[in-house]
């Protein structure tokens, strides 16, 4: 399973940082590829709109190259609360997990490292504006690191149910842990999604890509 | 008596519409603000053996369920579906128009 969830994470250059949990009786399946520095796949199932479990895969690569990690687990996501308004939404997740760890550092390599993740996000949008804070952390014997993402979105115009949504999104985000350190990636992103299908993708300052693709069904 | 025919067939006319079931039910929702909330909720009210089929806009806040003939779902069970989907009802109404009609009208509002 490990593996799969790392291959799955790896061949496929994309991830994620929309929400953990779709909707009732929903699979999401989100796929990141951040910069350099982060590969990122998972796939939830939620029996109900407050919950969600499934798998997560997760690969970080120092600036320098002097270290990786890859992540690999199963993860469940809660609502911890929703605020619904006449045109808008606000909701506070927070999820943990488990996951087997590998990887190199200077003290050399590392695998099968219990490692616990946990993080928490709180959201903001209505039509036409859109904001994120999320905070992802991974803590073992061996390592410890986070990685805190903001993102501000604003959408050219209103979109329906059945429109291609257009959204321009700042993503700012941080490291610690060893990964990029003192350094803020911000990366302006184009997002679009109609249906169920979601895609999002820019560029930063040292022309590193990040992509995000995502999907409910 | 010749009027008085008419004033019957009228009277008739008038209470089979008031007994006839409405077919469509409109709901006013908080909380709709992307597509991905409008697909959980069709995704719910399909699963519903009355349901004909739904419409949802995130511009008018409406979500619209039109019912097989002769079948019906109450109000407190639509509402408990849109709850359990993750979204607040603000208003519900039995409407004699057609989903289409709703459809329609929404989208010339824009």
């Amino acid at each position: 399973m490990r593996k799969a969830a790392l291959l799955l994470a790896f061949a496929m250059p994309w991830a994620a940082n929309a929400k953990p949990i779709a909707f009732a009786d929903g699979w999401t399946v989100m796929a990141e590829s951040g910069t350099n520095t982060m590969r990122e796949a998972q796939v939830f199932y939620a029996p109900t709109y407050w919950w969600s479990g499934g798998l997560s895969a997760t690969k970080l690569i120092a600036d320098d190259k002097s270290m990786e990690r890859e992540m690999a687990g199963v993860q469940v996501n809660y609502l911890v609360k929703r605020w619904n308004l006449p045109a808008a939404q606000g909701n506070v997740f927070a999820w943990g997990g488990l996951a087997s760890a590998r990887g190199f550092d200077a003290e050399g390599t590392f695998s099968g490292v219990a490692t616990a993740r946990y993080g928490a996000q709180a959201d903001y949008e209505t039509r036409r504006i859109y904001a994120s804070a999320k905070t992802d952390w991974s803590q073992s014997s061996r390592f410890t690191h986070g990685v805190t993402t903001v993102q501000l979105g604003v959408a050219p115009f209103e979109h329906d149910y059945e429109d291609l949504a257009v959204w321009f999104v700042l993503q700012a985000r941080r490291y610690t842990g060893g990964i990029l350190p003192g350094e803020t990636e911000v990366v302006p992103m184009l997002r679009l999604f109609k249906g169920n299908f979601w895609i999002e993708g820019g560029v930063d300052r040292n022309r590193r890509a990040q992509v995000m693709v995502m999907m409910n069904f | 008596m010749k009027d008085t025919m008419k004033a019957l067939v009228f009277v008739a006319a008038l209470l089979a519409g008031a007994g006839a079931q409405a077919k469509t039910i409109k709901m006013e929702v908080n909380g709709l603000v992307c597509a991905f909330c409008a697909q959980g909720i069709e995704k719910k009210l399909k699963s519903m053996a009355p349901t004909q089929a739904v419409f949802v806009s995130l511009e008018h806040r409406v979500v619209a369920v039109s019912l097989k003939d002769g079948q019906d779902i109450a109000d407190e069970v639509l509402v408990s579906q849109l709850k359990d989907a993750g979204y607040d009802v603000r208003s519900i109404a039995r409407v004699d128009e057609s989903l289409e009609k709703i459809r329609a009208d929404t989208k010339a509002k824009r």
